[in-house]
This record gives C-alpha cells, structure tokens and sequence, in this order.
C-alpha cells in the first residue's frame, strides 16, 4: 500500500471517528426520558435537589453548549462522568472492556475455527450426507435466537457448569486456579455465542470452495499426482480462505457490543450489558463513551480488513 | 450419512460431551457455610452514603451504616445509632441520646459528634445532599450539646423523626476524605456501625460484606454477606436451584411456583410495602394553575373517572395476575403499616360494579353509539382512552388487557401503551396520559406519600420543579396535610392522615388496584430464621431496616444451627483448591479421546487416499 492511500485511509478513519462522536452526542439527546427523573424516581426529593443534579449534569445549559464542553473534554481524552455510577466513564468501560474481549474473541476463535472447517468439508464434498447437515447445522445456528439458546444452555448445564459471572464470588484464587475458574464460567456463554456465529463462516467458506472446484490449477495440481487431500489443502483452502478473513476482520468490529443477549443471560460482566443498561436511564455520558468505543472498533477494523486483504491477495498489491 | 462422517461426528460430539464433563467435574467453589449469598438483579449506583440514589445501594448500606432511629418488626420506629429521643411540645426540638459504650466497627467511639457531623455536610454541602437532602430540608440545625447528646432543631414543627432514614457516619474516616467524589474503592473493610460491613467489591459480579462483632445488638449469626449479580431473573432461580446462592428476591409468580416443591429450597410471599394503581388523569395543571398535558377532557368530570373505576375489577386483577400472591388496594398505605391503613371512619370503598360505570358515563352524556362504543359528547368521535405504563413489569402489561377489555364493555375504546420506564417517566411528568399504572414503595412514615399530593407539589408545565403524585390538587387535603405533617399525638395523626388520603380517594384520581406480595425464595437446608418485618407476615428483603438479614441463621450439616459470628463451616475450600482427582481424570480422558478422534479420522483419511 502506497504511503499515500495509507494516510488518505488514516485521515477517513479519523473523520469517521469524528463523525461518530458528533452523531453519538445528538443522537442520545433525542431519547425519551430524563435522566434527572429516572435517578429521582420513587424517592423523596425537593426541586432544589432536581435543579441542582440538572446543574450538575450540565442538562440546564443549551445544547450547544453541552457540546462545545463534550467536544473539548473529548479532545482531552476526557469521556466525562456517568451520571448513573457517578463515576468516570473510561473507568467504567475500562472494567468491561476485558471480560468482553475474553467472550467474544473465545467465540470468534470457535466459530471460526468450527465455521471454516465444516465449510471447505461441505464445499469439498458437495451434495455429500456431510454437506447437507453441515449446512443444516449452521442454517439452524443462525436461526436461534442467542437469548434462548443461552437459557436452554443454562438450564441443562447450570449446576455442573456456573449460573452466571466470570469467576466464582469470593474466590481468592489467583494464576492457573483462576484462570481454571474463569474457564469454566467462560463454556456456556462462549458456546452459545459460537453457535449462533458459526453459520456465516461455515457458508461463506463453502460457497468460496464451492467456487474454486471448477478453476483450471486444480486440473494441474491433479496432473502433477497432488493426491486430493493436498489439492484441497494446499491449493483451494488458501484462495477460498479469502473472503472468509475479510468476513473475520469485519466481524471484529462487532466483537465488542454484539454480546448483549449473551451477557445478560450468563451475568457477564461485559460492556455490552453496560450500554444497554445506560440506554434505560438515559445515562448520556456513559452511552456516548460506550458507543464511540464500539464505533470506533468497527471503523478501525474495516480498515484493518482492507489492510490485510492487500497483504494477503497478491492481486490487490499496489492497487 | 456415511460411515466416516457418522465416526467422525460422534467423535467430535464425545469429545465435547466429556469436554463439558470434566469442567463439570470441578466443584463449584465450597459454600462457605456461614455466608448468605444473596441473587441481586438491579443495579447498584453507589455505595457512598451521600449519593446513594438507588434502593438496593440504600439497602446495602443500611446493613453498614445505622440511622438515629431504625425501623422496627412492626415498623415503628426504635433504638438504632441512638437509643432514645425526645420532643419539644412545640415539635421543633428533637434531643437523641448516643449510648455509652457505642463504637465503630474499627472500635472508636460512636458519638453524637458523628451524627450532628454528618447532618451538617449534608446540609452545608449541596453535593453531599444527593441521597438525603431532601430528609435534612426541615433542619435548621443539628448540634452535639456533648459526646452523648445530639439536639436537631427544625425550621417548622414536624411529626415525623427527623433521624430515620439518614445514614450516620464515622466523622474520623470520612472527614479525610473526598467525600463527593468518593469511588466506591474498597480498599480495606468499611468502618460502619451496622451488623455488617463491606470488605470487597467486584463490579457487576460481587459485593462482599463481613459481620460487625463489635455491632450493638450482637454479632449476627452470618459470617458475612455476599450479594452476586445476575443479569436476568431466570438465571438466578437456576443458581438457587442448583446451590450457588442462597437467597432470592423479587420473583415473578411462574418463578415462585417453579420454585414450590423443590428440594431444600422453601418459597415466601411476604405483604410488601408496595402500591399498584391506576391514575386517571384530571386534567393537570401546574403549580401555577396553568393546564398541562394532553390528557382526554372526559376524565376532567368526576363521575367518569368513578365510572372508569367502578368499571375495574380489582379482585380479578389479584387472582389472576397475581395468582393472589397481593392484598386488595384501598389508599396508598399498604397493609404492612397498619396505623394508616384503610379509609377514614364513614368512608365507603368502591366495588366492581359495571352496571353502575354504565348508568354514570350515560349520566354524564356520554351515549353509546351503533357500534357499542360510547361517545365523546365534545368531539362527537367514539370515546378513547390512552393507558400509559412501564414494560419493566410484565404484571403491568397483563393488567392493561384486563383494564382493556373492562373499560370496552361499559363502552370506553383504550389503547394500551406499555413502553420503557423513561418514557413513562417523561410522559407522566408533564400530564401526557389519560390512564397511568402507576406504583410506589412507600415508608413507615406517610409524610412524604402525602405531601406529593399537595397543591403546591404540582409540577412546571415543562414538568421540571416540583413532584406530584398524580397531578391532584385540593384545599381540604393540604390543610390536612399541614395539620398531620405538625401533628405529634400518634392517634390523632394517624386519623388526619387517613381522612387526606379519603379526599384523594373520593376524588377518584387514583385507584389502589393491590398491594403486591413480595415473592422471595431461599435454601432452608442451609438458613432459617430470617426475621420478617412485620413480624411472621412481611419478606426477608427490602425492608426499612436489616432484622431479615441481621437475623438469618446457618444449619449446619446435622440441620443444627450455627453459633453467632460463626465462619466457614469445616471442609469448605477457596475455589483454587478445587481442581479434583475426578476434573484431572476427566481432562485427561477428553485428551485421550480427542486424540483417538484426530486418529481415526486421519486413518480413514489414509485408506481414502490409498484407495
């Protein structure tokens, strides 16, 4: 990649973050609901202490304003307060961010691995017994709703395996014996989020293998006496795995707030259940914090995607 | 299906089967016998007793922190950080007593120096005024006259004790800190007062709290508390099942009875402190008598908001919503405060009567039309209704089609709009509604219910400034209001605050449709004992002080029960140390088997190719 299409990318990358945030600070302030009034609600307050929290919150001073200040406390690294936990907003995404990653990247590494395995096997052997209950399996996964499927989970393993969390409460254990724990409460959560992930791959990685049968280097590779394992592995996997990266490096973008559902059935301590809980107040710092760390994942992952896409297509280079 | 996929399937299906069985054969870290393990599914905002917000952070640090007078079994008030207290004929002085002998949980001296300190930030300090501003707006001062006497003296006379509800504080441990901008950064066990103490918080997954030896009543019988976050209610009821916690509040009625008969595990309907109604809106005005809202100008007339009222059967509503797990509503006081529960003496209560809904809407001009539906003598267009409530509770949406189909039968059209909570908020604030399912959890002490009732409590047009109840506006309630809120003979009080609540009642703004049952469920075989307030008939949780807690007492493994203060029960193990024989022998298995299934597949793989 030239030196200039990788600084006009940067800069594109960097007006879309800024996009994200102006977009994040209006569009939450067209929410229903006040925040003031869900904190207060059911509890005895005087309108001083309303107009004092409003104050405090910045909510009594015009719009305009409140977005210079967001703006420039942004510039500053600063994502402000949550007027929920009343506590910064890089703290609280900061707590969340790593139980998220250890989810979603586990049920990204399963998917994905369960994904292109069963793809180039159903692609390799079209029409075989195999091929079709592959492509049940992964048109089912698909199909089931995470929420459900996580209770189903829950239900039928929970006893054996955690109810919910990321480690055991109260456990002091710390290295092998933690991460052992954390393994265990990782199973259910990560499982159910593979399930309902690994279609996209298993059918992208058939449809790409589907696609290469017919090409003419196979005809050669068979020539030279590759015997078939060879010409699968060694011939169609690698132009076949093509798109599936480009699917993988997309999908990154999502690894950080596509686990909601997951998260709220196993109480995963994750960002995701974060955000949306800051979505009921309306909690707006916390909600602009969540949303530009979730936006700006899924922009600098599609310029990653694109990245990698040259590096590994030697058709691309130097386009 | 061939050979080698049927192989190779069931290969990979064993080897995640045993996968499950070995993680599965680790035991779930050993229950330390003597901690309560509470579910909790809501949220915690702080834990700093200034700005404590939300009602299970309030309910967290009533176990660590006591008020001048707690709440007792049958919700009167009684001896908490002080013992004693006295009033001032003119009800403007009020002299608490601190015991000799009261310490911290650090075990410095507890005095009245604390309490009149913590009074005073609150009151001089706006940003430490966010949970109990609202409790110090009466008080013109709070002086420590000497180590054991504290005298608060208000602005106006008051009935109600201006010591319930606040949460003291060690003037030595928060006088150095920030307190406004405290983090909740639990370093070291909190120094409290009450019969636990925080040691340790785990956000979102764990909060851990340790027995107070030094709490005055006694150490508790519990080692510690420890609440564990779930993030759905369904979850929760599984770890109660299967032994991973102990205690379980705020059950629905399908999870109460899934949770009847289950070994080990004993169920409870305990009378709530909570309302449900139905507002009708009667064309809100603003504290400046400026009209507010869009509510249907039908439910202005009296007669139809009866019409709308008689129209409901609240008995319906309680069986079969609520599976009768709830007490018929009356006024906004629930049964659990007796002094002043009911109407006033004289007062006649409604009933379901359907016919007389229908003889008062033709009364008041509005005619059924061809079609069944009356209507609207000002628009000429069929009678509609809009009702307003929150989706958070699945009770609610329920009850909206019961109301539906009611209201349609005396020929009133609603429209049921169940939306998010901060929709409703917003709407409700500024009169958008014309029925609202409305609900709040109301303290021992009716000052408060009573006074977002007032005229004066009536909100902005814009819905900003004061709070109101449900928009409701009458001179003889205010001068009741005035005359209990000053009013210090308990039986005369108690008479004053039932006739407002009759005014409100005979306004028919308001319909108490029940107060619902707070459905709990915890592991009897290994706590009992847990004291209700009130005494034999109220739940575990959620009460005006700690005594359900406080009280909760460990069996041990003969059923015997554990002694005060008692810690981990003999056996039990951090989880670090529970990687099994049985786990080893299972992951080894897994290893072997996902070996033999990597071996087969490529041994078929050979022949294919020989072939």
């Amino acid at each position: 990649m030239s030196v200039r299409r990788a600084a006009s990318r940067v800069v594109g990358t960097l007006v879309s973050l800024g996009m994200v945030a102006v977009l994040g600070f209006f569009l939450f302030r067209v929410l229903p609901g006040d925040p003031v009034l869900t904190l207060t609600r059911g509890r005895p307050v005087t309108p001083g202490e309303v107009a004092r929290l409003r104050h405090e919150f910045g909510l009594d001073r015009p719009l305009v304003t409140q977005f210079v200040d967001y703006a420039a406390s942004l510039l500053r690294g600063d994502l402000g307060r949550s007027y929920f936990y009343d506590q910064p907003v890089a703290r609280l995404i900061a707590e969340r961010v790593g139980p998220t990653l250890l989810l979603t990247g586990a049920a990204l590494v399963l998917s994905v691995s369960l994904g292109v395995w069963l793809g180039q096997w159903a692609g390799w052997r079209r029409g075989s017994a195999f091929d079709r209950a592959a492509t049940a399996a992964a048109v089912v996964g698909w199909s089931v709703p995470a929420f459900w499927l996580g209770l189903l989970l829950l239900m039928a393993f929970g006893g054996p395996l955690p109810t919910g969390g990321m480690v055991t409460p109260g456990s002091d254990a710390s290295g092998a014996a933690l991460a052992w724990d954390v393994a265990r409460h990782l199973v259910l959560p990560a499982l159910t989020l593979a399930a309902v992930q690994f279609a996209q791959y298993t059918l992208t990685m058939r449809a790409s293998v589907l696609g290469e049968l017919g090409e003419g280097y196979l005809t050669t590779a068979r020539a030279k006496g590759l015997p078939e394992d060879g010409v699968r592995a060694r011939h169609v996997l690698p132009n076949a795995l093509l798109p599936t990266v480009t699917l993988v490096f997309l999908m990154l973008g999502q690894v950080i707030g596509g686990a909601i559902a997951v998260e709220s059935v196993f109480s995963w301590p994750g960002l995701g259940y974060l955000a949306y809980q800051a979505l009921s107040a309306p909690d707006l710092p916390l909600l602009q914090g969540t949303f530009l760390v979730f936006s700006a994942t899924a922009v600098v992952s599609n310029a990653l995607a694109d990245v990698v896409y040259r590096l590994i297509d030697p058709r691309l280079r130097g386009t | 299906m061939s050979t080698t996929t049927v192989r190779r399937l069931a290969a990979l299906a064993a080897a995640i089967l045993v996968t499950l069985a070995s993680l599965a054969g680790v035991p779930a870290r050993a229950a330390e016998a003597s901690v309560l393990r509470i579910a909790i599914v809501a949220q915690i905002d702080t834990l700093n007793p200034f700005k404590t917000a939300l009602l299970p952070s309030i309910n967290v640090n009533r176990m660590q922190f006591e008020s001048l007078v707690e709440s007792g079994l049958q919700n009167e008030p009684v001896g908490g950080f002080a013992d004693r207290w006295e009033t001032s004929p003119d009800g403007r002085t009020w002299t608490f007593t601190v015991p000799d002998g009261r310490v911290w949980s650090d075990g410095q001296p507890a005095t009245a120096d604390d309490a009149a300190w913590t009074l005073n930030q609150i009151m001089t300090k706006p940003e430490l005024a966010t949970a109990n501003g609202t409790l110090v707006a009466n008080v013109a001062s709070a002086v420590a006259r000497d180590p054991r006497t504290l005298v608060i003296t208000t602005k106006a006379p008051q009935a109600t004790n201006p010591g319930i509800d606040i949460p003291i504080v060690p003037r030595h441990v928060w006088e150095n800190r920030d307190a406004a901008h405290y983090l909740d950064d639990v370093t070291e066990p909190v120094v409290g007062s009450g019969p636990f103490v925080v040691t340790k918080l785990d956000k979102g997954q764990s909060l851990e709290l340790a027995a107070n030896p030094r709490f005055w009543r006694g150490a508790p019988r519990a080692a510690g508390l420890r609440w564990v976050w779930y993030k759905n209610m369904d979850a929760a009821v599984q770890g109660l099942r299967t032994g991973e916690i102990d205690l379980v509040s705020g059950l629905t009625n399908a999870q109460f009875d899934a949770l009847s008969g289950v070994p080990g595990v004993t169920t409870s309907a305990g009378a709530g402190r909570r309302y449900i109604g139905l507002t009708a809106n009667p064309g809100m005005a603003s504290s400046a008598n400026q009209p507010m809202g869009n509510g249907n100008p039908a439910l202005r007339d009296p007669a139809v908001r009866r019409a709308v009222f008689l129209a409901i059967d609240n008995a319906t509503i309680v069986e079969r919503v609520l599976g009768c797990r709830a007490k018929p509503g009356v006024t906004q006081i629930p049964t659990v405060y007796p002094a002043y529960f009911g109407l006033p003496a004289g007062a006649s209560p409604r009933t379901f009567d359907p016919d007389e809904a229908g003889r008062l809407m033709d009364a008041a001009g509005y005619r059924r039309g061809a079609d069944g539906v009356r209507v609207d003598k000002a628009s000429g267009r069929p009678l509609t209704l809009r009702l307003l409530g929150r989706n958070s509770s699945p009770d609610l949406a329920r009850i909206g089609e019961y109301v539906r189909s009611w209201l349609e039968r005396v020929g009133v059209r609603t429209t049921v709009q169940i939306v998010s909570d901060a929709k409703t908020d917003q709407d409700s604030a500024v009169g958008n509604y014309d029925l609202l399912l409305t609900g709040w959890a109301v303290g021992p002490d009716p000052d408060f219910q009573l006074s977002i009732n007032q005229c004066s409590s009536r909100p902005n047009t814009d819905g900003s400034g004061r709070l109101s109840e449900v928009g409701f506006c009458d001179a003889e309630f205010d001068r009741l209001f005035a005359a209990q809120h000053a009013e210090l003979d308990a039986a005369h009080r108690a008479d004053l605050v039932k006739r407002a609540f009759g005014r409100l009642y005979d306004a028919n703004v308001l319909d108490v449709l029940y107060y619902p049952d707070q459905l709990e469920a915890y592991r009897s075989d290994r706590w009992n004992d847990f004291q209700r307030q009130p005494t034999g008939t109220g739940p575990i949780t959620g009460q005006n002080s700690y005594w359900g807690l406080y009280s909760a007492t460990p069996r041990d493994a003969a059923g015997a029960e554990g002694t005060p203060g008692a810690s981990a029960a003999p056996g039990a193990g951090p989880a670090s140390d529970a990687v099994s024989g049985a786990s080893i022998a299972g992951i080894l298995v897994t290893v072997a088997l996902a070996g033999g299934a990597i071996y087969l597949v490529r041994r078929r793989r050979s022949a294919d190719e020989r072939e």
